[in-house]
């Protein structure tokens, strides 16, 4: 079981999830960043599930396990939707709203499809080592969209405060959770990693929330603080 | 139609980008997983149910010696690696 530095972690990230959506509700920011706020409200529900199944069943057990990386799955579909919402909004002046989608479709079905054809090969429990895989899977190609998007950023000379904060601000959670991901593996020993996925979990909302409440929706940063990309 | 071709071109290469990158991260892979949506405790991996030591692969049916590598094509013995 969790100590209570990891509960006390938890609680925070549950209410900062929960401050994401008023803060968005209060700032009239909700439909505009529509599966954002979606991700960040079941995120919290799935929080109280978790919560539930922990207490009931403990950390260790099937129960808690299938309900985690089941839940996991649904959270990271909802984090990639979550991202295409930004690319729509970044390239909404450029009426390709239907190839983005396009792209976010195709990129979903090949990555439903390499999963797939990854754990065929190599699993007897197949739909749990497909929710598992794909689930990974989505993490880094989330990642490799984030910055993407923040190479389009620069290059339209995208001036919104509150979207490049979104933008950022995901792509420092991404980039973080790869790192981790990678210095876990290689010292697998050190029991540190243990914190830094929750407390990564808590700065995405907190980052968030400050976007919807201080900036408003139409606020601008000047383009010289962003950096030049040559033509 | 050029526009859906590069659509599909540009989610092929963020898939690949997107694997590769998966590859490096977990090159040295000792079972870490990558579950990080809220703040709830990550839970042992799925594919590990109990403590039991990980039996070797399905592959290896009997003790017969494993085959050299199909990339070996002919049979001229392999040179040593070249000294520095």
């Amino acid at each position: 079981m969790p100590g209570s530095l990891g509960y006390a972690i938890w609680f925070l990230a549950t209410l900062l999830e929960v401050a994401v959506v008023v803060c968005a509700i209060r700032r009239r920011s909700f439909s505009r960043y529509l599966c954002l706020n979606l991700y960040m409200f079941f995120s919290f529900v799935i929080s109280l599930l978790r919560f539930q199944f922990l207490s009931h069943f403990g950390l260790r057990s099937s129960e808690y396990k299938y309900c985690y990386y089941y839940s996991d799955a649904v959270l990271t579909i909802f984090l990639y939707l979550a991202l295409i919402t930004l690319y729509l909004n970044v390239f909404d002046e450029m009426k390709v709203e239907k190839y983005v989608r396009l792209v976010a479709v195709l990129l979903l079905a090949g990555t439903a499809l390499f999963s797939y054809g990854v754990v065929q090969q190599s699993s007897n429990k197949m739909l749990t080592g497909f929710v598992y895989e794909l689930s990974q899977n989505l993490y880094f190609v989330g990642l490799v969209l984030t910055y993407v998007l923040w190479g389009a950023i620069l290059k339209l000379r995208e001036t919104r405060a509150q979207l490049i904060q979104l933008v950022l601000s995901l792509g420092v959670y991404f980039s973080a959770f790869a790192a981790t991901f990678a210095l876990e593996n290689m010292f697998p020993s050190f029991q540190f990693f243990t914190y830094i996925p929750p407390v990564f979990g808590c700065l995405l909302p907190l980052a968030w929330a400050y976007a919807f409440w201080k900036l408003t929706p139409d606020a601008r940063i000047a383009p010289a603080r962003l950096a030049v990309v040559p033509h | 139609m050029s526009r859906k071709l590069t659509s599909l071109l540009l989610a092929m290469l963020v898939l690949a980008g997107a694997m590769s990158l998966k590859t490096v991260a977990a090159a040295q892979n000792n079972g870490a997983v990558m579950m990080a949506n809220g703040g709830a405790p990550v839970p042992p991996p799925m594919m590990a149910n109990g403590g039991a030591p990980v039996p070797p692969p399905m592959m290896a049916n009997g003790g017969a010696p494993v085959p050299p590598p199909m990339m070996a094509n002919g049979g001229a013995p392999v040179p040593p690696p070249s000294a520095q």
